[in-house]
Parts: structure tokens; sequence; C-alpha cells
């Protein structure tokens, strides 16, 4: 695998000290990561949104907790403890108490999204430049 | 010396990591990724490899169904994002817990401990009896409080994992060794020892009696694992 000394500075919201320990400067990498990052959250989003019409507490719990890992690979860490919370409360809240939560956290979702959409065309970029 | 290992793990972006992780080490050869708890049971059915990751949240089965389900005792790194599962880790006497997402540090550090767990249960393995066997009852010596203590085999009840050491219960006391199961159990093969459970292999001729899942002897109780029920129904001639 590739160890190479990255000059890619990641987006100031995402815990860029994490990610340039997690990838180690191999910018090629990251890109495969944020790539699967985009194609998977959309399919595992999804079923957070299925579970919340449904009303089902404990497999909202669940989806949410799918999501929670795939923040923190891609770097967005405090995501990433508003999920565990969201997914905490699941477990002892009742469907109205979550509301507005799941809102935030939608909102969130959807900002992490285009920041990590931004992100993967920038090391795109990156890594064709210094390919 | 590498470590062969499965990873279940449903998902595709923590297998990848742990993948490369593995292969960036060195020390960890993979032999297969699964998404859920029965197509890895029905992988290590066939197969016996010498690590598991394991995650815990899986689709269908947990990791710990897995667990209960297994005949043998890999080591087991648990990779799971929640530290609410400590506790059972602990009682499962799972080998390390790596949260997730975790760097390549943290999971050299890791598999380097194993590496060292392996070794030294190798280097201390019972040793062979140094007189010949009486012609009553087989005896084995292990290694405990710094010396090698003779064991007849027939005083043995039950031995218990406890991490990196094996616990020996006999009547009169109790007996501690850095070992594992694992190594114990291929050191006691014969009609009298049973592996009831991952972390349990019980002197069958002791037991007092068994109710439901729980065996007695000489008032311990030791359950007896949903993937070792079979077996010692078997072995045990339940009707």
């Amino acid at each position: 695998m590739p160890n190479i000394r990255s000059g890619f500075v990641f987006d100031e919201c995402l815990n860029s000290a994490f990610l340039a320990e997690l990838f180690d400067g191999d910018t090629i990498y990251a890109e495969t990561v944020f790539e699967d990052f985009l194609r998977d959250l959309p399919v595992y989003w999804q079923r957070v949104d299925n579970a919340f019409e449904n009303e089902n507490l404990p497999v909202l719990g669940t989806c949410v907790h799918t999501c929670k890992t795939l923040f923190g690979y891609v770097g967005f860490t405090d995501l990433q403890e508003l999920c565990q919370q969201f997914e905490n409360n699941c477990s002892v809240n009742r469907m109205d108490d979550l509301r507005d939560d799941y809102r935030l956290l939608t909102e969130r979702k959807e900002k992490a999204q285009r920041v990590i959409e931004k992100e993967y065309n920038r090391l795109r970029e990156y890594n064709e430049a210094n390919g | 010396m590498k470590l062969s290992c499965i990873i279940v793990e449903d998902i595709q972006i923590a297998a990848d990591f742990l993948r490369k992780f593995c292969e960036k080490s060195d020390l960890v050869e993979v032999k297969g990724h699964f998404l859920n708890v029965s197509d890895a049971l029905e992988y290590l059915d066939r197969e016996k490899v010498d690590l598991l990751f394991l995650d815990i949240e899986m689709p269908g089965a947990n990791g710990f169904d897995l667990l209960d389900r297994l005949t043998y005792s890999p080591m087991i790194i648990l990779t799971t994002s929640k530290t609410e599962y400590a506790f059972n880790a602990f009682q499962y006497h799972v080998d390390d817990y790596l949260k997730k997402p975790f760097t390549f540090k943290r999971f050299q550090e890791s598999i380097q401990k194993l590496q060292l767990k392996a070794a030294a249960a190798q280097a201390s393995a019972v040793a062979p009896p140094v007189s010949a066997p009486s012609t009553d009852t087989d005896f084995l010596f292990i290694k405990a409080e710094d010396k090698l203590i003779k064991l007849k085999k027939d005083d043995i009840l039950f031995l218990e994992s406890m991490r990196d050491y094996v616990k020996f219960v006999t009547p009169a006391r109790n007996y501690i060794t850095y070992s594992t199961l694992k190594n114990m159990e291929e050191k006691l093969i014969g009609p009298n020892f049973l592996k009831v459970h991952r972390s349990y292999i019980v002197n069958i001729t002791k037991i007092d009696d068994i109710r439901g899942n729980t065996i007695y002897l000489l008032g311990n109780q030791i359950p007896i694992g949903k993937g070792h029920r079979d077996e010692v129904a078997a072995k045990l001639n339940i009707l």
C-alpha cells in the first residue's frame, strides 16, 4: 500500500487530524472510501427514513448505528457522536420525543453528504494532478 | 507467524479497512469476509481460523450469538462502535475490543498483543509427565506458582478459561496456569473430559447432575454453550 506523505488538507469541518492518521497520507485510498461513503449512505439512510416512518424504534436505532459508523470513517466524528446519542434515545424515548432530534440529524446528514461530495471531487482532482 | 482470520462485518467500508490493515501489517491473513453470522458459522463449521474480527450488530443474529454457537475457541477481536458491549466482551473472554473507526496504529497494537499471546501459549504448553503414568490414573504437570505442579486428571473437576489463563478446579483447591483452554483441550483428549462451553471443559465422571443447560459438579455450576449442546447430549447419552 502506498504511504505517500500527502499535501492534501481536508475540509475544516472534518476531523482532519483523525483522517490524517486513518489514511496515513494515502489520498488514493481516501478517494475510494469517500466514493464508497457517497454510494452507501443513501441506501443506509433510506432504511433510517423507513424505520422512522414505520415508527419502529429498535430498527431505527440499529439503522442509525450503521450510518454512525460511516460518518466516522470520513471524519465526521461529531456527527458520529450525535448519532450515538440518537441511537441511545431510541431505546429509552418514545417516537414523539425523537421527532425534533430526527429532523436535526437529517439536516446534519444532508450537510455531511454535501461536504463529502465536495471532498471527494477535491481528492479526485488532487490525485489526478499528483498521479 | 501469520494468524489466519475471518472478518464478520456487514458494513463494507469497515470490512475493507480491516482487510487493508491486515495486508499492511503482514501479520494476518484474511481467509474470508462474511456479512452475517449465519454465513460465518457455515464457514467455521468447515474451516478453523486463529482469529475472528467480529462485529456485534448485524442483520439477523448478532456477534454474541455467533460466539454462543462456536464449537472451538479462536481468538476474538470485537469491532463495534458501541462501548456498551464491553461487559459482554468481558463475559465472553474476548481478546480485544476495537471501537470503529480505528486507526492502523490501534489495529497493529491489538494484533501484536495477540501474536505474543499465541506464542506464549505455545511456549507454556502443558509439559509431558516426567514419569510414567500410574496404572490407575493419568496425571499431568502444569506451570503454576513458579513450579511444575503435578495434577491427577482424576482430581480435576473442570477447567475454566480466564482470558490469558486457565483455572483448574479440584475439590482441594484451584490452580491457575498461563495458557489457553484450546491448549488444554488438546492435552486432555480422552473419554473423561468434555468441552461443554467456549470457556469450560469438565470431567464428566465428576458430574453430579444436569438441570436444563447447567451442569452441577460439587456445588459448581457450569453452563452448557448452545454450540455444544448436541455433543454434550451425545457424549453423556442424554435421552
